[in-house]
Parts: C-alpha cells; structure tokens; sequence
C-alpha cells in the first residue's frame, strides 16, 4: 500500500516540476515580463516582478487543485469575521478582489496573445504582404476592438455553455 | 612624429541625466598619454534642448570627426559600438511614489496574469479528472477528497517554477541571471537596434555625410 502511495507521490512530484518548466518557458519565450519591466521603467526591480510571477502561479495552481479548500467567501460568511455586517462588507471587499483579478489577468492575457501573435511575426507579414506602411497603430486598435468585441459576446451568449 | 593610437569603446546605448553629452559618458577611452585621454574625454558629442527629441543616434563617424577635430595628432581606432543611441533621461522620472505604482501595477498583473493562465490550464487539461482516473489506475479504487497525488503535484509545481526562475524571496540560488533577466538584456537590445535602425533609415541620426 505504501509503495503505491510512494509511487504516486513521486509521479505528482515530477508532473509538476515538467508542467511548471513547460509553462515557463513559453512565458519566457513570449518576453513579456521583460515587457512589463520596459514599458513601466523598472527594469532595475525586475526581480520583484518574477517573484510575483513566481507567487501568482503557485497561488493560481493551489486554487485550482484544491477548489475545497479555496472557498475564501465561505469561509469569511460562516466565520462572520465582520461582525453583524459581514454579508454587505464582503459584498464590497469580494467585488474589489474580483475587480482587481479580472482587470489584471486580463491586462495579460491580452498581452500574451498578442506576444504569441508578434512571435509569429503575423503582423510584420500581413503589413508586408499587404503592402501598407501607415496605419499599423489603427490595425492593432481594431484587433484590440475585435477582441473586446468578442469577449462581451463570448460572456453575452454564453458561448462557454455550447 | 607619429599619431598617438587612441582606443575608443562606445556602448550602444546611453542614458544621460545632464543635457551636455560629453564623450566620457558614451565610450570607453584608452589611450598612452593620459593627458590625450582627458582632453578627449572632455569632447562635446551632442546637446538635448528642451522641446527638441529626446533620443538621439549618433554615428561612431561623427564622433571620430569631432575628436579629429578636437585633437588632430590623434589616430583613433574604435572597438566599440558603429552607432551610439543617446536618451535624454529626466531624474524626476525615478521619483518614488511614481516608481512604486508602476512596480505595483507591473507586479500585479504579473501576479494574477500568472495566477489566472494556470488555472486556465488546470482547467484547460481538467486536471483533477486526471488525477482522480490515475488514482484509481493506481491504487485499484477511487479516492475520495484529495490524495497524495494533489499534495506532491503542488510541491513539484513550486519547485520547478523556483528552480526555473532560480531564486526564492529575493535571494538568489545560484549566481546565474534568471531566465527573465536573460530575456530583458535581449528585448533591450532588440529595442535599441530597431531605434537605431529607424534612425539610419529616416535621416534622424547624426552621421558626418
């Protein structure tokens, strides 16, 4: 029974260490931390952002392998940490929490796909084979319309339940 | 009387405080005559004026006229950088508040970017049907909560990612740079050659023709 507990163990231990070197390296791959660092001037603390990088993954990965211990609403409303107001006061915390996440996360998932997209060079190749030498600004406003476009319809449809 | 050899090393990119840029501040000098290397260190390359550009290329060929000119009995032999980018920096952009709410703002969308892709891929590969089907192939019946597998998968997930990024609460594990140190002296330097490209190309850097 042990040995087979032992056996687990060790397959758990290696599947994370390759899905967290396969993650990572198409993070690195992408430059986008670099990116971050350029645009915002702070290359000098660079080290802080790959913490965080760091962090985010182990935080997002314990969320999402433990959904039964990650219920922070629950645990926050039946520990009524606020006294008699909790319900209301969590409403605001929790809508600032979850404000936060979706404006970040999505601040890089639209990051990264653009940085994939410019890895290909798509957009070098479209413009040259298209020709046009002006205008690069206005295509990269209508793909980041496109996309907001299309992920108020996603959400919109429910897309997600077909 | 022979010239004097003079070894001239420009980096590729400058960042001044001062709006006089002196040849001191883009290249490293070398030459026998000490006195030499201070008078041309002392040479003049270039002035920002407020409302002019802020980036400047400056070809390693203008430079050499200018120290020619300056000096004439010199020869001077550059080992460095064809085309120097200079950036006219603004100390009051280093102020500090300003600084810790871009840091904030980068680190967290680095945070939960990061924090939102694994789930994203945890979810992606359904993660705990793998886990709970490899159980059973295992251990011969299913779990029930959580197993071992879980617990070690998180430990490796950590682990990897420390061991990849090669450092843990600010202290490095090895002397290495990190992989995302590695990828920024790469961005700037795609950055800087495209600037200087860009300049070659429209007529905004200083050459001597």
């Amino acid at each position: 029974m042990w040995i087979k507990q032992i056996f687990l163990a060790l397959c758990g231990f290696s599947f994370g260490i390759v899905c967290s070197a396969g993650v990572f390296t198409v993070l690195v791959a992408v430059g986008l931390i670099p990116r971050f660092a350029g645009k915002f001037h702070v290359a000098k603390h660079i080290l802080v952002l790959e913490e965080m990088v760091v962090f985010g993954t182990i935080a997002g990965g314990l969320l999402s392998i433990f959904p039964l211990f990650s219920g922070l609403g629950d645990w926050v409303l039946s520990g009524r940490l606020f006294g008699g107001a909790t319900g209301m006061i969590w409403q605001v915390i929790g809508s600032i929490i979850c404000g936060a996440f979706g404006m970040f996360a999505g601040m890089f998932v639209g990051c990264l796909a653009l940085a994939i997209a410019e890895m290909l060079d798509s957009i070098p190749i479209f413009a040259r084979r298209t020709g046009f030498r002006e205008g690069i600004g206005i295509v990269i406003m209508v793909i980041a319309l496109g996309k907001l476009g299309g992920s108020l319809l996603y959400f919109s449809q429910a897309m997600f339940a077909y | 009387m022979s010239n004097l050899n003079v070894y001239l090393k420009a980096e590729q990119n400058v960042e001044v405080k001062t709006a006089e840029v002196y040849l001191k501040d883009i290249a490293k000098i070398y030459a026998s005559d000490s006195h030499m290397v201070n008078k041309i260190k002392a040479v003049k390359i270039y002035t920002f004026y407020a409302g002019g550009p802020k980036r400047q290329v400056i070809s390693i060929l203008k430079i050499i006229e200018l120290i020619e000119a300056a000096c004439p009995q010199v020869t001077i032999n550059s080992l460095g950088e064809a085309d120097v980018l200079l950036e006219w920096i603004k100390v009051r952009k280093h102020k500090q508040p300003l600084q810790f709410i871009k840091i904030f703002t980068a680190g967290a969308v680095s945070f939960f970017g990061t924090a939102f892709t694994i789930m994203a891929f945890h979810n992606d590969i359904s993660i705990n049907n793998i886990f709970r089907k490899f159980y059973e192939m295992v251990m011969g019946q299913p779990a029930d909560g959580y197993t071992i597998l879980e617990i070690s998968y998180s430990v490796g997930l950590a682990l990897g990612i420390i061991v990849f990024f090669n450092h843990i609460g600010g202290r490095r594990i090895t002397k290495d740079p990190t992989p995302i140190e590695v990828a920024m002296r790469h961005y700037e330097d795609d950055v800087n050659k495209a600037l200087i490209a860009t300049a070659d190309r429209e007529g905004g850097s200083i050459d001597v023709d």
